[in-house]
């Protein structure tokens, strides 16, 4: 999945400015979210496949950290904003 | 660097005028600060370049650090980042046939050199801004 459709769900936005302070396990992330284990379970592997999360064994449970390389998709909002921008702009012009 | 161009249907007077002064109507309505698609957008002769809701709340966009009508433009932009991490655009407007090509420069200045490229160290405090941008243009 695209980083962009990952980041079109309120939870996973929420999921990950948590996780931008700090590292967490699957269970200590559930317990900050009035959404199931399952259910958060399921986001972050959408985060991940991504990018946008990357995880780590840790006993029993993953912990979950931000990846920051995920988010060089500054440059492609840009892009992708400058597109629709100019496309918009010519019409206006014919007007 | 995003190098972008579109060859409009008018003089580069109206070229000009239709990107500063009509920004509202060709800028992506879902990547709006304020959220509000009916917000006023405005590049401004003496620098600001800011957007208002239609409910007032104002937000700044950007400076204008060169207006030189009909010929360029050049903004200090902070969608996609923020104020402390301004990236530049630098937009030209130039005769081509009976039409204006206006081209778009988009390039990372000194304080956004990081954010452009991957792995940003200081990429943390630009965060809400950027997840917020991003979500809504996703949806």
């Amino acid at each position: 999945m695209h980083a962009l459709d990952a980041l079109g769900n309120p939870v996973r936005r929420d999921i990950l400015r948590t996780l931008r302070t700090s590292p967490l396990a699957v269970g200590e992330l559930a317990a900050r979210f009035p959404v199931s284990r399952p259910a958060i379970s399921r986001h972050l592997r959408v985060l991940e496949d991504a990018g946008l999360v990357e995880h780590r064994a840790q006993g029993a449970s993953s912990v979950y950290a931000v990846r920051v390389q995920g988010f060089a998709s500054v440059r492609d909002f840009l892009d992708e904003f400058w597109e629709t921008a100019l496309s918009r702009l010519e019409e206006l012009a014919k007007e | 660097m995003i190098e972008k161009s579109v060859l409009l249907a008018c003089v580069p007077e109206r070229a000009f005028t239709l990107f500063t002064e009509r920004a509202s109507d060709w800028w992506p309505a879902p990547l709006r600060h304020t959220g509000d698609e009916r917000s006023e957008i405005r590049m401004l002769a003496g620098g600001r370049f800011w957007e208002r809701a239609t409910d007032g709340r104002e937000v700044e966009l950007g400076r204008v650090t060169a207006w030189e009508p009909p010929a360029r433009l050049i903004l200090d932009f902070y969608p996609g980042t923020d104020e402390q991490h301004p990236t530049e655009v630098i937009v030209s407007f130039a005769d081509e046939g009976p039409g204006t090509r206006v081209s778009v420069e988009h390039r990372p200045k000194t304080e956004s050199a990081e954010l452009w490229a991957d792995g940003a160290p200081r990429f943390a405090r630009s965060w809400d801004l950027v997840l917020d941008a991003l979500g809504e243009a996703a949806t």
